[in-house]
């Protein structure tokens, strides 16, 4: 029997035009907050999956014609997708996912109801949506901890150290920095147990 | 590495003083105390005349660009022109085809071509076409090596992830191994290769540890011993300024406590030495 072989793209949202950016009224003291936490934005409540998919599908017939549209059109669907953390599962067939990819890479803002300067950046290509889900589980704790320990340090350095250490090792079991070996690029390797989720 | 942009025009009545134009602490809050900024300039070639300024543009910036405009500048900056990057407009419509030779011409003395995204990603259609159809071609004409992948980004949002660039890379032509590469081993060559070039002299990169002087007295010692050129005692010039240095040593080891510890061959040499004239010296008792 042939197996209909898929790679699931991490995709995340990032704001970097801080003028314009989703949140408005824009809460007070923002500012101070490092680059790096202002980007990562929730998106506003208009964006959605249906949305997200509509975006996808006109890029790639933009910039791959027919053939692309009708290469990716099977197998294309958003599995998840989540304003608050701006963050999107993707599905799409084994062989054209890089059609898909330069589609993203290409957007330059989010579909006309929502029309904000966004950056779509892929940050894991996966075999399974499970590795898919756990990656994004573990980025999501790897940026609460820097975030805890950046306004750790600014609060020490305002002068009234927050005694909140012992928090930060809560995840000391699992080595959420461990982000080594990625020269083979961010696939993850078809494993012999691995198992495509039921549409 | 956080790379800014300056494109200058250099012109025949240019300033005396050329400096750099980036201000030195960046204006921007929050950059790791880790992070080395590297200055770089890009110079746009319009004419095709050798230009002594460039090694005092170079002086001022850490990385030097040039952006030749049409066949003949480019020619003139693959064989002779002493740059860093060779980095084209790829976004306009080029009137001439990349060939294999100039380009490793270019790649084997240190040069590398950079490939610009930020302009296409943000552009319109005809600039997007243009610089798929002229990034395929230089992708084809140097073989994937040689290569570096920047973003020409003016704001933020023109930026895009380092594996969404490579992965670009990947659909005009250049595989995932290349792309890497081109990403990351070949950027810091770059670097590296443009500070050689400013600090280095002669294959030396840099001096680590320069050796002590030796004390003065003994250079004394020894400078007589050398200064000997004929044979001593039937020896050869190198045995006579060991025997020299033999000798001093031991005077000088008294005076001060500078002298370097004996080796096991003066050690024996000095051992045989005493043996003879204890020899000798009973032969002499003997006879006498």
């Amino acid at each position: 029997m042939v197996r209909l072989k898929h790679r699931y793209l991490l995709v995340n949202i990032l704001f970097p035009d801080l003028k314009n950016a989703p949140s408005a009224p824009r809460p007070k003291g923002v500012d101070e907050l490092p680059y790096a936490i202002q980007f990562h934005q929730p998106s506003s409540d208009r964006m959605n999956a249906k949305l997200l998919m509509q975006m996808i599908r006109n890029g790639v017939s933009e910039l791959f014609g027919d053939y692309g549209s009708g290469m990716i059109a099977g197998s294309l669907q958003v599995k998840y997708f989540s304003q608050a953390t701006s963050t999107a599962i993707v599905r799409v067939s084994r062989d054209h996912y890089r059609l898909v990819w330069a589609a993203l890479t290409f957007a330059t803002h989010l579909p006309k109801p929502v029309n904000q300067a966004c950056v779509f950046q892929v940050v894991r290509v996966s075999g399974t949506i499970r590795k898919a889900e756990e990656e994004a589980i573990r980025r999501a704790r790897l940026s609460i901890r820097r975030a805890k320990r950046d306004t750790k340090t600014a609060q020490k350095v305002g002068g009234s150290a927050d005694g909140r250490a012992a928090e930060l090792n809560e995840d000391k079991d699992i080595n959420l920095e461990d982000v080594s070996g990625f020269a083979d690029g961010i696939d993850d390797a078809d494993e012999p147990g691995d198992e495509d989720e039921s549409d | 590495m956080f790379e800014a942009h300056e494109k200058m025009k250099l012109e025949a009545d240019a300033k005396p003083f050329i400096k750099c134009a980036i201000p030195d602490p960046l204006p921007y809050k929050d950059l790791p105390a880790g992070l080395k900024v590297l200055r770089r300039c890009t110079l746009v070639l319009t004419e095709s005349y050798q230009n002594a300024r460039l090694a005092e543009l170079s002086r001022n910036y850490d990385v030097l660009a040039v952006r030749p405009i049409d066949e003949r500048t480019l020619q003139l900056a693959c064989s002779s022109l002493d740059c860093d990057i060779i980095s084209l407009d790829l976004t306009q419509r080029l009137p001439y085809w990349f060939k294999f030779k100039p380009l490793s011409e270019a790649i084997k003395s240190g040069k590398r071509f950079e490939i610009s995204y930020a302009q296409g990603v943000m552009g319109d259609s005809g600039m997007r076409r243009s610089l798929i159809s002229n990034a395929t071609q230089l992708i084809r004409a140097s073989r994937g090596r040689g290569l570096i992948i920047s973003s020409e980004a003016k704001a933020a949002v023109a930026c895009r992830g380092p594996w969404d660039a490579i992965n670009l890379a990947a659909v005009w032509g250049l595989g995932q191994e290349r792309g890497y590469e081109a990403m990351s081993k070949e950027c810091r060559s770059v670097v590296v290769a443009a500070q050689l070039k400013r600090s280095s002299y002669r294959g030396v990169i840099d001096v680590v540890y320069g050796g002590e002087k030796p004390s003065p007295s003994e250079k004394e010692e020894t400078g007589k011993g050398k200064g000997k050129q004929q044979p001593v005692n039937g020896q050869k010039r190198k045995a006579a300024a060991l025997k020299a240095d033999e000798d001093s040593i031991p005077a000088v080891a008294g005076a001060e406590n500078t002298s370097q510890p004996l080796s096991k061959r003066q050690t024996k040499r000095q051992a045989k030495a005493a043996k003879l004239k204890a020899i000798s010296g009973q032969q002499d008792g003997q006879k006498g």
